[in-house]
């Protein structure tokens, strides 16, 4: 996705200023998703949650306007990422109200059409490589910026996410940064009970990543280990955000079974009135 | 002895380049003139590639990672270089479809696919090395250029055009065998490739012999050389938009096509011209459905398939006769 020029910046405020006002962003976004869910055609919710912060983290770096380009790879949150681009300042029009309507580019899986959004994912895996196509281009040009592709953890059984993995770290694009949201659910149940992946950062340092491990919902985490002018690495950095499916809503937070979730207005305002 | 001037050996003609070495000189030499111009491949290049020896920091081997490598050039292309791939037809239209669907297709990047070893010119390297239904997987995608040149004049053009263009682009091509160029006015002045190559336009024969591709164009050209008055067009281009052109062009002169092509029968461009020219008769010269499982060479695979020039000489015929026994009937 692309950071429009307009915007809002935070350069000038503290740290904890920014941290705070990224903190009311995803209260603001969870509601948002929320009210997609409550839609006709539902969203998938629990990973829309999972990811929120990441992708608020996220789009506050390319913010930088250093040429950061942030891919939602796992697609499927599509009413995370449009919830997030509209707090962020990058959607010039609320989302929740046209999400899944036939004249509307908010599909269930973004693609191109919608603003602040440049390549089409939902088919996973391949959010990865295109990032990683990105921070190549930078690197080709001299230019600075991340390519950040977001990732959930049941996506990286995806045999397109090691290739990527495989040729990032083989031309030591340092530039480009692979953030996994961890959230341990998958359409069909729990990752560890369907295809586990033990050994995570293992796994990616074997690759010849950097990894780094965090909690996907610590603000101030993400925006310190996303900050970094990483121009000079020459390891591909892989981010272990561990998430929870549904964070937010008490209802459904923790449970896989909120994979997909469609629900009338009543418990929608009911939900949003637990977000804190 | 001094030799005279009538004496002196003819300045030789240099022997052609092959589709693949052709594609590699040729956008080595824009690349020269177009830093935008990068070039992936996938282990698959050949060692002395001449772009990796003349702009080494715009050329990627990303090792065997197809799908990783188209989508990668996706990223590429959004940020405003002209990604050119190349890997084995199989592997870039089967493996990394999907990949091809959603970038070439659905966001129109300007990546070009350039894909040797179409057809069975794997030959004797078996199944998994053919590639028999790219043309049908490709024309299904809108917004796709599609090209089969023939010979190296036309693979320089069509490269020449997609650097130009800077839209999507699949370009197929043999192994290693070389055929010599059609005649072309302009390939000197750089003009463009007309998506129909008439070799031959006589008016004494309703039938016309369509040539797709090298092997295609290869057998067309043998073929015409035994059968007297038949009319042979080229096609360069075979992506539905151009096909339509190329239709409205064939029918305004023939009406008797005999479409000749290293492809399936199904989804190949005998079967598009056919729907693209109700009024006319298309028959196709293309492989069946069986799979080879034998070796052989590229000519021995290609006739387990059917493809040859008796089927050609066959197909002719009965487009001759069969048009008399319906005249003759009616």
């Amino acid at each position: 996705m692309t950071v429009l020029l307009d915007a809002p910046a935070e350069t000038q405020a503290t740290g904890d200023e920014v941290v705070a006002a990224l903190a009311a962003r995803a209260v603001e976004a969870r509601r948002l998703v929320v009210d997609m869910a409550a839609s006709p055609r539902g969203c998938h919710l629990g990973g829309s949650l999972s990811v929120l912060d990441i992708l608020i983290a996220a789009l506050h770096r390319a913010s930088a306007g250093d040429g950061t380009e942030v891919v939602l790879s796992k697609g499927h949150a599509a009413a995370g990422l449009y919830a997030a681009l509209y707090v962020s300042g990058i959607l010039p029009e609320n989302p929740a109200p046209l999400y899944g309507r036939a004249d509307q580019p908010y599909t269930g899986h973004p693609g191109p059409k919608v603003p602040g959004v440049r390549f089409p994912t939902g088919s996973l895996g391949h959010g990865v490589p295109y990032a990683a196509g990105w921070a190549l281009a930078r690197r080709l040009g001299g230019h600075g910026g991340l390519g950040i592709a977001v990732a959930g953890d049941g996506e990286l059984q995806e045999g397109l996410v090691w290739e990527t993995a495989q040729v990032a770290a083989a031309q030591g694009l340092g530039n480009f940064v692979l953030v996994v949201d961890r959230n341990g659910g998958q359409n069909d149940g729990y990752v560890e009970d369907i295809s586990p992946l033990p050994r995570l950062a293992e796994r990616f340092e074997a690759f010849g990543f950097e990894t780094v491990h965090t909690d996907g919902h610590d603000l101030a985490a993400l925006i310190a280990i996303l900050a970094g002018d990483r121009t000079a690495e020459r390891r591909p950095l892989a981010v272990i955000a561990d998430t929870v499916k549904g964070k937010g809503v008490p209802a459904v937070q923790g449970k896989a079974g909120c994979h997909y979730v469609t629900i009338d207005a009543t418990r929608a305002a009911k939900w949003k009135r637990a977000i804190r | 002895m001094t030799a005279t001037a009538q004496e002196a050996p003819a300045p030789e003609t240099p022997a052609p380049l092959p589709g693949r070495d052709a594609y590699r000189a040729e956008l080595t030499r824009l690349a020269a003139k177009d830093t935008a111009v990068v070039c992936l491949e996938a282990d698959l290049g050949g060692k002395g590639h001449p772009f990796q020896a003349a702009h080494p920091d715009r050329f990627f081997n990303l090792g065997i990672a197809e799908g990783a490598m188209v989508d990668m050039a996706t990223g590429l292309a959004a940020s405003g270089y002209k990604p050119f791939v190349s890997t084995f037809a199989p592997f870039a239209v089967l493996r990394a479809a999907e990949s091809l669907k959603l970038t070439l297709g659905y966001l129109a990047a300007g990546v070009t696919v350039v894909a040797p070893y179409a057809g069975v010119s794997g030959a004797w390297f078996g199944t998994t090395h053919h590639c028999l239904e790219d043309l049908a997987v490709m024309r299904s995608i809108p917004g796709v250029t599609i090209a089969a040149p023939y010979g190296e004049a036309e693979m320089r053009a069509v490269v020449r055009a997609a650097v130009r263009s800077g839209e999507p682009h699949y370009i197929r091509t043999g192994r290693n065998a070389a055929y010599v160029s059609l005649p072309w006015d302009g390939e000197q002045d750089g003009a463009e490739l007309p998506p129909v190559r008439w070799e031959s336009r006589s008016g004494n024969d309703d039938v016309c012999l369509v040539s797709v591709g090298e092997e295609g164009t290869r057998l067309a050209l043998a073929a015409r050389q035994a059968l007297h008055g038949v009319s042979h067009a080229h096609l360069v281009y075979v992506d539905h938009e151009n096909l339509a052109r190329s239709a409205v062009e064939l029918g305004a002169y023939h009406r008797k096509f005999v479409v000749i092509e290293e492809h399936r029968a199904q989804g190949g461009t005998a079967e598009a011209l056919a729907l693209l020219l109700p009024a006319h008769e298309v028959t196709g010269v293309a492989a069946d459905r069986s799979w080879p499982a034998q070796g052989g060479d590229h000519e021995e695979v290609m006739a387990s398939l059917g493809i040859d020039l008796p089927a050609v000489f066959g197909a002719v015929h009965r487009a001759r006769t069969a048009g008399r026994a319906l005249a003759t009937a009616v």
